[in-house]
């Protein structure tokens, strides 16, 4: 084995592990999702904003999905809902990812920081996310800012434990020491060494914090302290439907089905990447 | 244990205070005051100031905290600003109806995680086994906003057998009330049960592959006698104190669910709350939570120390 190989095999892994009933299925839903988001203004020419008098009409060719209690078009609220959802994401959980793996490089090169770091952590994942979400949403109002900043710290912990437990157990392992003797000074063990080799756990948690993401964004719209009417995301479109389930039920099925599969399909990915780096 | 109960409780009390002291100083640094609230738009600033006087609000910070927490002793925790009220008036009512709701769901979890939990550990087939996981899977991947939204489609919606939101007290009219409660009490329920199921059924696999039972089938005894009174006793200890973790987690997975039902509990307290900037109302809750939290901790731990003697004497 050359170390040619080696980057080549690490790629494969995660390929393999997309490549089954699992992972097509959850890259078909999120990359059908995303696609249709992204795409919204060719898709569709209703301002998701725009009311007008036909309030509450079941699907019809105008309108694919109805419309709302405001007469605004649901299909275009859908996919603009969507792409909040993905945006929010996306901005969260690099944050999260980065603050984390940061931390975790701190945490092991110190022993101080190191049981600073790790309480932080304890504390944030001790407490119940609603007293986090509550609290930010109370200083800030609510709002995409508050979501943003919610998911981040939520999600910053894990990222953490995972590099800094993967940077644990690899350091000790003979190639490090091996790379130590061999005359290569403490960084260039930790960043060339050890810290590909343990970042294979990273991967797998992005696609999970990306399934939390829009769950916790729903969760948080849906109580009212996080994106608010008439600013469409997939928690707020649902909170307003749960007043009219019982006159106009089919309001509610189009964010139903879009954040179901969305949470289903980052999972998904997440597993199969799991299953792929375990090979 | 009762040095063991000297170390912890003081501890916990340690956090409280520390945890009250975060949350006033926090919510102070609030851009925005809701004295201007209060005033609307059209007040002047001496409108402004006369309210922020009667409030209180113009007086050094470390005085009002002192205020507070000696009103909070006393069971005080002052008038509302936005919603109306006195704040413990309105935490007592929400917290009353919000404890209605995780007991609903605390009998609902235990009923629904014993059936995942014999049904993934003990269920004749592959197929019973292979759906209980595919239950627990689902129940805990979905948002439990979704999976209350489906349920009341289905049940209040399409087969119009209880009612799709709106709350009445059990205790008033236990017939009408359980009809309001079964849904809500259900979707909280889900997710625990979940968690619950999979614990019970790792720890019945565990005992089931323990050298009694065989014993006792090579003995004649029958499978159903086995798993009820060898296996299942043995399986709950550790069960329990994962139960007694998601009591947390129902209470404030309770605020999501009360949304999608209507259940005018401590839920919509918070969104109120948050929404008019309700600084007393939003403080009392937020120390209620941590509260709450930090004594389920405590009793935790107690049960461990209990249960472990090793514990006490670290």
């Amino acid at each position: 084995m050359t170390t040619t190989t080696l980057p080549l095999r690490a790629r494969n892994r995660y390929v393999g592990g997309l490549l089954t009933v699992r992972g097509i299925t959850g890259l078909a839903l999120v990359s059908g999702l995303a696609l249709a988001a992204l795409l919204a203004p060719l898709l569709t020419s209703a301002d998701p904003l725009a009311q007008s008098g036909d309030a509450l009409l079941g699907p019809s060719s105008r309108h694919p999905f109805g419309t709302d209690d405001l007469g605004r078009d649901l299909f275009s609220r859908v996919l603009h809902g969507i792409r909040a959802d993905l945006a929010i994401g996306l901005t969260a959980v690099p944050l999260a990812a980065a603050a984390g793996c940061a931390l975790a490089l701190l945490s092991v090169s110190s022993r101080a920081a190191d049981a600073a770091v790790q309480r932080a952590f304890d504390l944030v994942l001790a407490f119940p996310g609603l007293i986090l979400a509550l609290t930010v949403t109370a200083i800030w109002g609510p709002g995409r800012l508050p979501v943003v900043a919610v998911i981040a710290l939520a999600e910053t912990p894990a990222f953490g434990r995972l590099l800094r437990g993967g940077i644990l157990v690899q350091r000790e392992r003979e190639y490090a020491l091996a790379a130590h003797v061999g005359g290569a000074g403490r960084l260039r063990v930790l960043f060339r060494h050890v810290l590909p080799n343990a970042i294979d756990p990273i991967v797998v948690q992005i696609a999970t914090a990306l399934s939390i993401a829009v769950f916790i964004e729903g969760a948080m719209s849906f109580i009212g302290v996080g994106i608010r009417p008439p600013e469409p995301s997939l928690g707020s479109i649902l909170s307003q439907s749960t007043g009219y389930m019982g006159t106009h039920p089919s309001f509610a099925v189009a964010p139903l089905v879009a954040v179901t599969a969305l949470v289903i399909g980052f999972t998904l990915v997440g597993e199969a990447l799991n299953r792929g780096i375990r090979q | 244990m009762r040095s063991y109960l000297l170390k912890r409780v003081p501890s916990a009390l340690l956090v409280l205070v520390l945890a009250s002291f975060v949350i006033f100083v926090i919510l102070r640094l609030i851009p925005g005051d809701p004295a201007t609230t209060l005033a609307g738009p059209d007040a002047g600033p001496a409108a402004v100031e006369a309210i922020r006087a009667r409030l209180g609000l113009d007086r050094p910070l470390s005085a009002q905290y002192v205020t507070w927490l000696g009103d909070l002793v006393r069971g005080d925790l002052g008038p509302s600003y936005a919603i109306g009220g006195e704040v413990s008036d309105l935490i007592g009512q929400g917290l009353g109806r919000t404890v209605e709701l995780t007991i609903g769901a605390l009998v609902l979890t235990v009923a629904l995680g014993l059936a995942l939990g014999l049904a993934g550990a003990t269920g004749r087939g592959r197929g019973v086994r292979a759906a209980a996981r595919a239950v627990a899977t689902a129940a805990l991947a979905v948002p439990p906003f979704v999976t209350g939204i489906v349920l009341v489609l289905v049940f209040a919606v399409a087969l119009r057998l209880l009612p799709a939101g709106g709350y009445q007290s059990v205790l008033d009219a236990p017939d009408i009330g359980l009809q309001y409660l079964l849904l809500p009490a259900l979707c909280l329920a889900l997710p625990s049960a979940a968690v619950l199921g999979r614990y019970l059924k790792d720890g019945l696999e565990r005992a089931l592959a323990e050298d009694y039972v065989r014993t006792a089938t090579a003995v004649g005894v029958t499978r159903r006698r086995i798993i009820w009174r060898h296996a299942l006793p043995n399986a709950l200890p550790s069960s329990v104190t994962v139960l007694g973790m998601q009591i947390g987690q129902l209470l404030s997975g309770a605020v999501v669910v009360e949304a999608v039902f209507a259940w005018p509990g401590l839920g919509m307290l918070a969104e109120q709350g948050v929404v008019r900037r309700d600084y007393p109302v939003v403080q009392a809750l937020l120390l209620l939570l941590v509260g709450v939290f930090v004594a389920v901790q405590l009793l935790t731990d107690i049960v461990y120390a209990w249960l472990d003697p090793r514990i006490r004497w670290e």
